[in-house]
């Protein structure tokens, strides 16, 4: 029997729209920390532990793309955008731009990327390892499972409430984010 | 497994055997050298391995400018900045740091500050601040396993701010590292126990996490053949030269293969146990390993099992059928914690270490989460699975 085709994204010419593709994720993952953080309990347990006014930035090296945050007052991340008013307490920076393709096109992991010194960190080591948790949370959240488990080290066992109720809700965060910011 | 993708470097030249002290002055010279400052601490002073040193600049025309003799176990950047004014005002021009961990990162902190002539040392924390090569500098370690003296990291804590300050750089890598089997002679028992069990943690979690690649997986697999076969040997008989070189060089190697493959949990929770409880670093390798190998065994059930041969030797390697040679790894490992317990009583378990509280588990765990050796254990782990690897281990 012949085996099912299986998209083989190397074999494609993606070269144009790594950038635009890198951009758009960049801002999804910045609005879904952000919807996140105002929904999911265990996101919001880890924000509470960053101090306050807590700044990261997500880059491509040497001059972006770029996504930034902040810790709000009342607790929650919020999105700023491409721009940072200071220098940002935690920086995550890749390489290159194929390298945040792969980590963005879910071809390469987090942790793998990292392990294969592509992504940089910068930064307080312990508010690091805080953001990554929320960065994998959040990915096993809204991401089809098929997907998510290319992209962790392990798919959290989500109850099913957790994942559509969680999922969806911040589907619909970020759907509000991006409409009214 | 192939990986897809990986890096390795290692510029240290290793000056390694019988009589390698008496080669520093040549070395120096190459590297235009001349006026170096000795950095130590009162415990290497004490127990005479300075003479060993200073002896190998006695014949010849250069001279040890300057030592410092003082560090303390735990240094802080005032002790960094107090030393690289000494250093200013004796005008040396090379640094050699002859110590364990403490000695050696306080010395690439030195370095930082008289190689870029400045003041501060926590102006040039973090990742890649440093852009240019700094002053020459050796490092003589004196007890076999942190390996330092392969690493590009130093910490070094900031008593005002009250933070311990990372450095991450290729330039704080030294130039050269001596290892010289008269200066791990007079290693205590358990002292020689803790510091080689370090270092064959970092060697099997170089092989056994996310960033093992074929290059330093040659380091660590030597590394941990040197160990198993030397460490009971040189415990029998704390005299034996080349027991204890092989150790140093193991120590060595198992640094190289780290420092390029990172490591994993049992440093996490190693770390964490450190910090809290006040526990020295090798003891709480020792206690975690088995444990840890345990839970990754699921995803690297092959590596751990290539591990036998390394550890057991090759004829029970070859006895023992593929599909249980993981397990007689960590058998193996266990048998080797066992037997140093029964020699130098160093703790199994948490509760024989009389220094922990069961009540502290949960703490221990939430901190072990925030080690950023996690990220690169193969199994991830969340808090239940941490605070469940150390009720194991209790
Ligand atoms: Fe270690």
């Amino acid at each position: 029997m012949k085996k099912p085709q299986r998209l083989n994204l190397s074999e494609l010419n993606l070269g144009p729209v790594k950038r635009p593709y890198v951009v758009l994720m960049l801002e999804i993952i910045g609005r879904g920390l952000e919807a996140a953080s105002q929904v999911d309990e265990k996101i919001r347990r880890e924000v509470e532990r960053l101090p306050p006014g807590f700044m990261f930035e997500m880059r491509v090296l040497p001059n972006g793309p770029r996504m930034v945050m902040e810790k709000t007052e009342q607790g929650q991340l919020q999105y700023l955008g491409r721009q940072a008013p200071r220098t940002p307490d935690v920086s995550l920076k890749f390489k290159h731009l194929t390298h945040a393709f792969l980590v963005f096109s879910f071809q390469e992991g987090t942790a793998q990327a990292f392990a294969n010194d592509r992504l940089l960190l910068d930064g307080d080591i312990g508010y690091s390892m805080k953001l990554v948790r929320c960065l994998n949370r959040m990915e096993s959240m809204i991401l089809p499972k098929f997907v998510a488990q290319r992209a962790l080290k392990r798919y959290p066992t989500l109850s099913l409430p957790e994942k559509l109720l969680g999922g969806s809700r911040i589907y619909s965060r970020l759907a509000k984010n991006l409409v009214w910011n | 497994m192939t990986k897809s993708y990986y890096e390795f470097f290692c510029p240290v030249k290793i000056v390694a055997g019988h009589a390698a002290l008496e080669h520093i002055p040549y070395e120096l010279s190459t590297l235009a050298a001349s006026r170096p400052m000795i950095i130590t601490d009162k415990g290497v002073r004490a127990a005479g391995l300075l003479e060993h040193v200073q002896g190998a600049f006695a014949e010849g025309d250069m001279e040890v400018v300057e030592i410092f003799d003082d560090v303390p176990p735990d240094s802080s950047t005032t002790v960094v900045e107090t030393i690289a004014e000494l250093y200013r005002e004796r005008g040396c021009d090379s640094l050699i740091a002859v110590g364990g961990g403490s000695v050696i990162d306080t010395s690439k902190g030195v370095n930082i500050l008289v190689s870029e002539n400045a003041s501060r040392l926590a102006d040039f924390s973090g990742v890649g601040v440093l852009k240019k090569p700094l002053k020459p500098f050796f490092v003589i370690p004196t007890t076999a396993g942190t390996g330092s003296e392969v690493t590009l990291v130093a910490v070094v804590n900031d008593p005002v701010k009250g933070v311990k300050l990372p450095f991450t750089s290729y330039f704080l890598l030294p130039n050269a590292a001596i290892l010289d089997p008269r200066m791990t002679l007079t290693l205590p028992a358990h002292i020689t126990a803790m510091t080689a069990m370090d270092a064959m943690t970092h060697a099997v979690e170089a092989f056994t996490c996310m960033a093992k690649n074929p290059i330093s997986d040659a380091y660590a697999v030597s590394a941990i053949g040197k160990i198993s076969s030397n460490l009971i040997p040189v415990l029998n008989k704390p005299d034996d030269e080349a027991g204890r070189l092989e150790l140093a060089q193991a120590s060595t190697m198992a640094g190289i293969a780290f420092s390029n493959s990172m490591v994993g949990l049992v440093h996490s929770l190693g770390h964490s146990l450190g910090a809290l409880c006040h526990l020295p670093h090798g003891l709480c390798m020792n206690l975690f390993l088995p444990y840890v190998l345990e839970y990754n065994l699921p995803q690297r059930r092959e590596a751990i099992g290539e591990l036998l041969l390394p550890l057991a030797g090759a004829e029970i390697y070859a006895r023992t059928p593929a599909a249980q040679r993981a397990d007689a790894a960590i058998s193996t490992i266990r048998g080797l914690r066992d037997e140093l317990h029964r020699r130098c009583q160093l703790p199994r378990t948490l509760a024989e270490t009389g220094k922990v509280n069961r009540e502290q588990l949960p703490k221990l765990a939430e901190m072990a989460l925030d080690d950023g050796s996690i990220l690169f254990n193969p199994v991830e782990v969340d808090l239940d699975d941490a605070l469940a690897i150390l009720e194991r281990a209790w």
